[in-house]
């Protein structure tokens, strides 16, 4: 395996001695980098953790970094199922600092805030989910009541 | 133990210069003037149960929406002795006061005008202000239209207003002026050490300084070796943050507690990386050391700064407490305690940083803000962002035309004279070794981009 980029070392060292707050990424050992990602739902959204026992409120995603990566953006992929208009079935992420706004200054800790973000501020007029996106704009409370049932069933600490 | 005890312990055991222990607030001799100032006023009939009801009094008032009548109001103490900003924003020098205790009672009857008091105190005031009426309290009044324009913040909530038929006693007391005046001037002390040592610490760090820009200046062979150790030492410094948080989410000033712990961290640090026994020659290590020792000064700073702050709000609250005249809610400008923690340590640190960190440039600052590693050799695009070369290559094969920073076209129409040749002296000058490897690394690189990866290879065969 070619050796890891100097890049890619300082901003996984990074992550683990600053951590971004209620954002973890942890490269597996066998390929740096392949990171096990969590992030926890913003407080105010249907994301959101329970105050007291089960709590939740966490969705797991996997982030690669491309060989051509910092030039290519990262591949990110949420494994937690949940109800949003920006993310599909397979948990693909319509997000554009992913694609066409991606900038090779950009890190990972930025592009996890930014999906992090995402979480408080669905955007349905831009959306990947289309079943989703045309509920959330019939009937916003309706799609909101969903995306809670579906934390709580899913995002499990 | 009493903090009074643990006060004096902390002082003596901690190694605090002799000439600071002196300036240090004197609380057990406070404490003395607190229990005079309690005799005193109960010798007047005002024992804490009777002026501790007066006080709840005065606070209801100072509560109630409606403060135009205040005929509710039976007392005042008032420490204010009116000194205003006088609006140029500069800050004058302390000064002494005389604190008033002051009632309101009736002209005539010398009664104490106020329903809400129970008898048994309104009497004993009363008698209190027609005993001393006579004999020694004194009592004033001031001329009508007494309103002062040029000071229109005098006729501010605690002062006294004028209220016709009513007389303004004034009780006398000493050991309350004799607190005050005590506790005044010792905070004047403590802000006069506190100038006298940032003072005495400028000239210590300005001297490090010059022996750090000396002793790391990169012209000078002998340094070779040292410049790379003396960084380091200076990176895990930064790193550590040990006054101020130096991460996304703690930018704040730490306390002595936290800043000493920080320390412990960074000295801990030194000692695993080995980094100070490289530092072999004398003068070195005599920089090292002075170094270290503004470091512990800094931490005493902060920590004696830090203790006097509790005694002084301890010994108000004891004040409030056995006289209850509440003093706390009411403590004028005059008595806040000197900034000698946090300013002390900013304006320290600050120093540290502008005068000695920075005659060593950290790789931080000269990173490419792609491969994160030294911008070597570095390129200058059309919009001002400068990225080593490596990377520029990069993105033109990959026909990324746009600044990765601030995303204007400016990448693909740059070239060779773009290189930066100002900057690259001064990279090659202070950072050696890095700009070697990355001249490696960028050759090896070339070779891949013209002959293929078999070129890497064979490279890493030899
Ligand atoms: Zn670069
Ligand atoms: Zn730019």
């Amino acid at each position: 395996m070619a050796a890891l980029p100097k890049r890619i070392i300082k901003e996984t060292e990074r992550l683990s001695k600053e951590p971004v707050p209620g954002i973890s990424a942890v490269p597996h050992d066998d390929n740096l980098r392949y990171f096990d990602v969590t992030i926890d739902g913003p407080a105010q959204s249907p994301y959101e953790g329970t105050l007291l026992p089960p709590f939740g409120g966490v969705f797991k995603l996997e982030l690669f970094l491309p060989d051509d990566y910092p030039m290519t953006p990262p591949k990110v992929r949420f494994l937690t199922k949940i109800y949003h208009p920006n993310i599909d079935r397979l948990g693909r992420i319509c997000l554009d600092v992913l694609k066409s706004n991606w900038s090779p200054a950009l890190q990972i800790r930025t592009i996890l805030l930014s999906i992090q973000a995402l979480l408080g501020a669905p955007n349905p007029d831009d959306p990947l989910a289309n079943d989703v996106a045309q509920q959330w704009k019939e009937d916003q409370n309706q799609a909101i009541a969903t995306a809670k049932e579906w934390t709580e069933k899913f995002a499990k600490a | 133990m009493k903090f009074g005890q643990l006060f004096k312990e902390t002082l003596r055991n901690e190694g605090f210069p002799p000439e600071w222990i002196e300036s240090a607030l004197s609380y057990s001799q406070l404490k003395k003037c607190i229990n005079r100032l309690s005799t005193e006023l109960s010798e007047l009939g005002l024992d804490p149960d009777t002026l501790g009801k007066l006080l709840k009094h005065v606070e209801d008032y100072n509560a109630a929406a409606d403060q135009s009548d205040d005929r509710a109001r039976p007392f005042e103490y008032i420490l204010d002795d009116s000194e205003d900003e006088d609006g140029t924003g500069e800050k004058k020098p302390r000064k002494t006061f005389q604190p008033k205790l002051v009632f309101h009672v009736d002209e005539v009857t010398g009664a104490l005008h106020s329903a809400q008091l129970d008898e048994k105190t309104k009497r004993k005031l009363q008698m209190l202000a027609v005993e001393t009426g006579m004999t020694e309290l004194r009592v004033f009044e001031e001329p009508d239209n007494q309103e002062t324009p040029s000071h229109p913040t005098v006729a501010s909530a605690n002062s006294p207003k004028n209220r016709p038929g009513y007389r303004k006693i004034e009780i006398p007391l000493t050991s309350d002026t004799e607190f005050f005046t005590k506790l005044t001037a010792e905070l004047s002390g403590l802000e006069a050490l506190q100038k006298r040592e940032e003072q005495r610490m400028h000239g210590e760090i300005q001297s490090l300084g010059r022996q750090i820009a000396h002793l790391t200046d990169p012209d000078r062979r002998s340094n070779k070796k040292l410049l790379s150790v003396w960084r380091q030492i200076f990176q895990l410094y930064l790193e550590e943050g040990i006054f101020f948080g130096t991460t996304e989410s703690d930018h704040s000033a730490h306390d002595a507690a936290k800043a000493q712990e920080r320390f412990n961290d960074f000295c801990e640090k030194l000692r695993t990386s080995g980094l100070s026994e490289r530092l072999k020659k004398k003068e070195n290590i005599e920089a090292f050391n002075t170094f270290m020792n503004i470091n512990q000064e800094i931490l005493q700073g902060l920590r004696f700064g830090e203790i006097n702050e509790t005694a002084m709000k301890k010994i108000l609250k004891k004040f409030d407490k056995r006289t209850a005249l509440g003093v706390k809610a009411t403590v004028p400008k005059q008595i806040t305690y000197p900034s000698f923690s946090s300013h002390l340590a900013k304006a320290v640190c600050a120093e540290v940083s502008t005068e000695i960190l920075s005659h060593v440039p950290q790789i931080e600052d000269y990173a490419c803000p792609m491969c994160m590693e030294i911008k070597w050799r570095p390129v200058r695009l059309g919009c001002g962002h400068v990225f080593c070369i490596r990377c520029l290559i990069v993105m033109q094969n990959n026909k990324q035309d746009r600044c990765p920073l601030c995303r204007e076209q400016t990448v693909a129409n740059a070239n060779s004279d773009n290189l930066d040749e100002e900057l690259a002296q001064y990279l090659k000058k202070w950072f050696p070794d890095e700009v070697k490897e990355k001249q490696r690394y960028n050759e090896l690189m070339a070779g891949v981009d013209q002959y293929g990866e078999v070129y890497k290879e064979k490279c890493c065969v030899m």
